[in-house]
């Protein structure tokens, strides 16, 4: 039995009610003040930001013309100068209190960051900004599903809900059905995960014969840590009987930056009293308007040891002005959160195909369980191939279903893929990020 | 009128105080264990500080031990 009020729009508010709210102008004025502190304290402590700071910024305008863009191969070649963190950090790593790293999956050595006291107090600070923005309230049950690992992921909703005065369940060790059944056994009100992560929940609680949205409590999931599709988060919210929220941020900030409010659909706040992010053509690196899709490029705020400067991250972004938003912030968002990254993108047969496009399809699928995509040349000709695996329903037509997933894909991306049918349970399923693009052409 | 979720002038004050006691608490005292209280209480209030976007010392926290890189 639930002992408090659902939460939603009714009982979402503003962690900062001062920060959240501030106009426009006087919100600059408080970027501008904190970005100066920021750049002299780099510039005084950081051996990598003092060679790559121009002296005397006099406006954020002049900042955004005369930093240079901050890439990741940056960061790594300024680590590689005295690894772990190199010339990077502008305090000695010896007051850190955590270290997080990236996954390293894409081939390049991972990036290293370290946490102050007062850096991490921050960032979960911004997670308790988040989650209450979301309507989690004090005596809440929360339990995050990950792997409490290096990466930094969720880790920061685990002390925002801890700090925030909720009970959080330590579920790190526990396989897919642990969680269901503490899901059930706790009533948990809170959940959070990536969006394959809870697909991965529900098909677990089916198997087990639980009814989430009957037998479950929970009322709000932080479905953050990839790009997922409309149909997907749909897809979560019935199944659970929750809302599904979207957040996001990356290990070189340090914690989440961007969050949905109950008023958005989809779109997420930018947390503007702790980051600047500007949107640039992925080309030209000139700033689009709003509306335009570009790339994010993040500046924090906020932490005093591992800084970051106009960051380029690669993900692909639209920004809406905050008056397009009726819960009264005044932080401008990004349309849909994070849509992609840029290096996601392929071109098949002239044809732009992102994971999150296949995906919005596949999803339309019931019969569709998990799925895997591979990009192969057959007889010279760039393919996709649609390697698929289907719920185990008594007398399912896969030849059927093969064909409508490849007409379907036709008319909604604009290419015809081949379909491979596998056998149930054989795909790997995912805890973090995602990895079901595989690129054989390469 | 201000709302219920906005600080008083007497609460910024006591906010303020509070910050101003514990750091320099934080940088006197030789009992560890109320150092470690009050280092973790200072970055508490900073969070609190900056979520109130009330201006101060952000960067001058550093403790007489720490050193630049």
């Amino acid at each position: 039995m639930a002992l408090l009020a659902p939460p939603g729009p009714a009982t979402a508010g503003y962690w900062n009610r001062k920060t959240e709210t501030m106009p426009r102008q006087e919100l600059a004025a408080w970027q501008w003040r904190k970005l100066q502190l920021a750049l002299a304290h780099a510039r005084a402590n950081s051996p990598f930001w003092r060679e790559r700071l121009p002296e005397r910024l006099d406006s954020l305008e002049d900042y955004f013309a005369r930093v240079p863009l901050l890439y990741k191969k940056d960061l790594i070649a300024a680590e590689e100068t005295a690894p772990p963190y190199g010339t990077w950090p502008s305090l000695d790593p010896s007051f850190a209190i955590r270290h997080h790293q990236t996954s390293g999956t894409s081939g390049d050595p991972p990036v290293r960051t370290f946490d102050t006291q007062r850096d991490w107090t921050w960032g979960v600070d911004l997670w308790c900004t988040v989650l209450h923005g979301m309507g989690v309230r004090p005596g809440y049950t929360g339990l995050v599903a990950f792997g409490y690992g290096l990466f930094i992921g969720f880790w920061g909703m685990h002390y925002g809900l801890e700090r925030m005065g909720c009970r959080v369940v330590p579920a790190g060790g526990l396989d897919s059905k642990a969680r269901v059944r503490i899901l059930v056994d706790l009533q948990v009100e809170v959940l959070g995960c990536t969006p394959s992560y809870a697909m991965r929940l529900i098909e677990t609680a089916k198997e087990m014969g639980v009814d989430l949205a009957r037998d479950a409590n929970v009322k709000i999931i932080m479905a953050g840590g990839e790009p997922r599709p409309e149909s997907t988060t749909q897809a979560i919210s019935e199944a659970f009987g929750a809302r599904v929220f979207n957040a996001a941020g990356t290990t070189e900030f340090g914690t989440v930056s961007m969050f949905e409010c109950p008023s958005l659909n989809g779109g997420c706040h930018i947390i503007e009293s702790g980051v600047i992010e500007e949107v640039l053509h992925p080309d030209t690196r000139q700033p689009v308007g709003y509306g335009e899709e570009g790339i994010r490029v993040t500046t924090g705020l906020g932490r005093e040891g591992m800084q970051l400067f106009r960051h380029w991250t690669d993900d692909l972004v639209v920004k809406r002005p905050w008056s397009e938003c009726g819960c009264g912030r005044t932080w401008d968002w990004f349309d849909g959160g994070i849509l992609g990254r840029r290096d996601d993108m392929r071109k098949i047969r002239g044809v732009s195909v992102t994971p999150v496009m296949v995906e919005d399809v596949l999803r339309g699928f019931p019969e569709v369980n998990e799925f895997q995509v591979v990009l192969r040349t057959i007889r010279g000709l760039d393919t996709i191939v649609l390697r698929i695996e289907p719920d185990e329903i008594p007398g399912l037509d896969v030849a059927d279903l093969g064909a409508r997933v490849s007409t379907t894909m036709k008319q909604e991306v604009g290419i015809r893929p081949d379909v491979e049918f596998v056998t149930p349970g054989t795909l790997p399923r995912f805890e973090l990020k995602a990895a079901r693009f595989h690129d054989e052409r390469r | 009128m201000t709302n219920a979720d906005e600080l008083s002038d007497k609460q910024e004050r006591q906010l303020r105080d509070c910050y101003a006691t514990l750091h320099e608490l934080a940088e006197t005292c030789g009992v560890p264990s109320v150092v470690a209280a009050a280092r973790a209480a200072v970055a508490e209030l900073h969070a609190a500080l900056d979520g109130q976007a009330l201006d101060f010392g952000f960067y001058s926290h550093k403790w007489s031990s720490e050193q630049p890189v």
